[in-house]
């Protein structure tokens, strides 16, 4: 346990070591949370409505900054997976002490942690002018619980696409289509409120919800029946991919070919 | 003359290179298609539910996708190396191209192809014919809007990574901008302020790349007309020259690189 926290805080002091990239990150989500209050600031103001599908201008553009938190940190450890099988360097990592999968799960946690801090910092000040106060505290401590499940569901999503490298040289691909599956069906650019009823039942199938909507509807409108029905399916969808990700882990290691060198 | 057999002899031997791991660019290829069908999926359900937002509807953001996805698409396939020039730069990786008998600029941009903007630019081209703009005269101002839109996307990146002679590795920088500028280039201006309005046509020209092709497609508009000309001309010529005045300080690590 001790290995893993260590690589945890090595990957937080290295995130620390770059201020020219944190600067660059924190402008970025000022600029997205810019653009989305553009947009549903027009869209209410045209609809000359406070509310759509029970959701506030504020709640929108909240919704949109808890989001748009979890997007810009979520891990990214498919490159890394990805690049390392490539090159072969895995094969240096896999006879170290050390699970490799757990390895990279620290290594994306203390990322995850460092980026997705300054992300709520920046977003939350930037937010806080376009949409005044802050949800009540409930609803961060709902929205912190689900982040938990969200983020893991992240994290087996892109070691699955990252262990694709065994089989398939590129990988991006898969990441950008994934993303976008979130972006739309997974209700980071759209609430699921504002979904055709049939498109809602399909999205809440699927692990996406979980992934994004959980987090960001539970922090601008907390409810406990929903909260509950968000954790019992990230509980589902994480003990599913967790059985699959160790499958393909085990899969990928027998089609492993050292040459040395 | 002798720059266009040049450039063209670089996009054969690009498109060579590609054609060495076909499966793997064809790959690339269909999949940017699907991942921009995706995304486009929310203005599918946004305008399913909102109809019309000041004057932009469904087939207008069809338009507006296609011809930036088109810009981006030339840009990234023919001009791969407008998205990474920082690195280059930064890393001492002039070197090779200082030595060749042409204008630096153009080999540089041209050198490297991004095998995923060709399934922009499909996906760009059937975004417009699908839009219902796909008329003879919509289809020329098509081609110039997505003309000017390279000449924005590629003038504004070299301009923001030239920055890498004087400050540095800049790819913070090069990165947020290009988010920035491809990010607001998907949306219609009109959904902002005039402030903001001014910004997407001068210092972030998303705008040019986005909002005001697409318009001038549904309607011819000498105002529009002007503005795309002009813009691409300044931000053009505004890359070239300050590309050149950074070149004077360039100065090289002498590490061995190879040119692939």
């Amino acid at each position: 346990m001790n290995k893993y926290l260590s690589i945890l805080s090595m990957q937080v002091t290295n995130n620390l070591a770059y201020p020219g990239d944190f600067l660059g990150r924190s402008i970025s989500i000022a600029t997205f949370i810019f653009i989305f209050a553009g947009l549903w600031g027009t869209t209410f103001a045209i609809s000359d409505t406070d509310a759509i599908n029970g959701l506030t201008l504020p709640n929108m553009i909240w919704y949109f900054m808890m989001a748009e938190t979890l997007e810009l940190g979520r891990p990214r450890i498919n490159r890394t997976i990805s690049e390392q099988v490539k090159n072969g360097e895995v094969a240096y990592i896999l006879n170290k002490p050390y699970n490799f999968i757990l390895y990279h799960f620290s290594a994306g946690l203390g990322d995850g942690i460092v980026r997705m801090t300054l992300n709520l910092i920046v977003g939350s000040a930037v937010a806080w002018i376009l949409a005044g106060a802050p949800p009540a505290p409930v609803g961060w401590l709902m929205a912190f619980i689900t982040l938990i499940g969200a983020w893991i569901l992240h994290f087996c999503m892109m070691a699955l696409i990252g262990l694709a490298a065994f089989i398939v040289e590129e990988t991006n691909s898969f990441e950008l289509i994934y993303q976008k599956l979130v972006f739309i069906l997974g209700g980071f650019l759209l609430p699921l409120e504002m979904f055709p009823a049939w498109l809602q039942k399909i999205a809440l199938a699927l692990p996406f919800p979980y992934m994004m909507y959980a987090p960001a509807r539970l922090f601008v409108k907390p409810e406990m029946g929903l909260f509950w029905q968000m954790l019992a399916g990230q509980a589902i969808w994480v003990a599913i991919f967790v059985v699959l990700l160790s499958f393909v882990y085990q899969r990928s290691e027998k089609l492993l070919t050292v040459n040395g060198g | 003359m002798k720059h266009i057999k040049f450039l063209l002899a670089l996009w054969q031997a690009n498109l060579q290179g590609a054609m060495e791991f076909r499966a793997a660019f064809f790959t690339q290829v269909i999949f940017m298609m699907i991942n921009n069908g995706v995304y486009f999926l929310f203005w599918v359900l946004y305008f399913d539910k909102f109809n019309e937002v000041r004057g932009w509807d469904l087939r207008a953001m069809t338009l507006l996708f296609g011809i930036a996805a088109t810009s981006w698409g030339i840009g990234s396939f023919f001009f791969g190396n407008f998205v990474s020039l920082a690195e280059v730069i930064a890393g001492g990786r002039l070197d090779y191209y200082l030595s060749l008998p042409r204008p630096v600029l153009l080999p540089v941009l041209a050198s490297k192809s991004i095998g995923s903007g060709m399934g922009d630019l499909i996906y760009g081209a059937g975004s417009f014919i699908l839009s219902g703009y796909f008329t003879p005269d919509g289809f020329l101002r098509y081609l110039l809007g997505v003309l000017t839109g390279v000449c924005i996307f590629v003038g504004f990146m070299v301009i923001v990574q030239s920055l890498s002679f004087w400050l540095g590795n800049t790819t913070a920088l090069s990165q947020f901008s290009i988010g920035a500028l491809l990010t607001f280039s998907l949306y219609p201006s009109a959904l902002y302020d005039a402030t903001t309005k001014l910004i997407l046509l001068t210092l972030l020209p998303a705008a040019l790349i986005g909002t005001i092709p697409a318009e001038f497609v549904r309607e011819f508009s000498v105002q529009q007309l002007f503005q795309l000309t002009a813009g691409a001309g300044v931000f053009l010529s505004a890359a070239i020259f300050i590309f050149s005045k950074g070149l004077k300080r360039y100065e090289s690590g002498s590490a061995i690189q190879v040119e692939v």
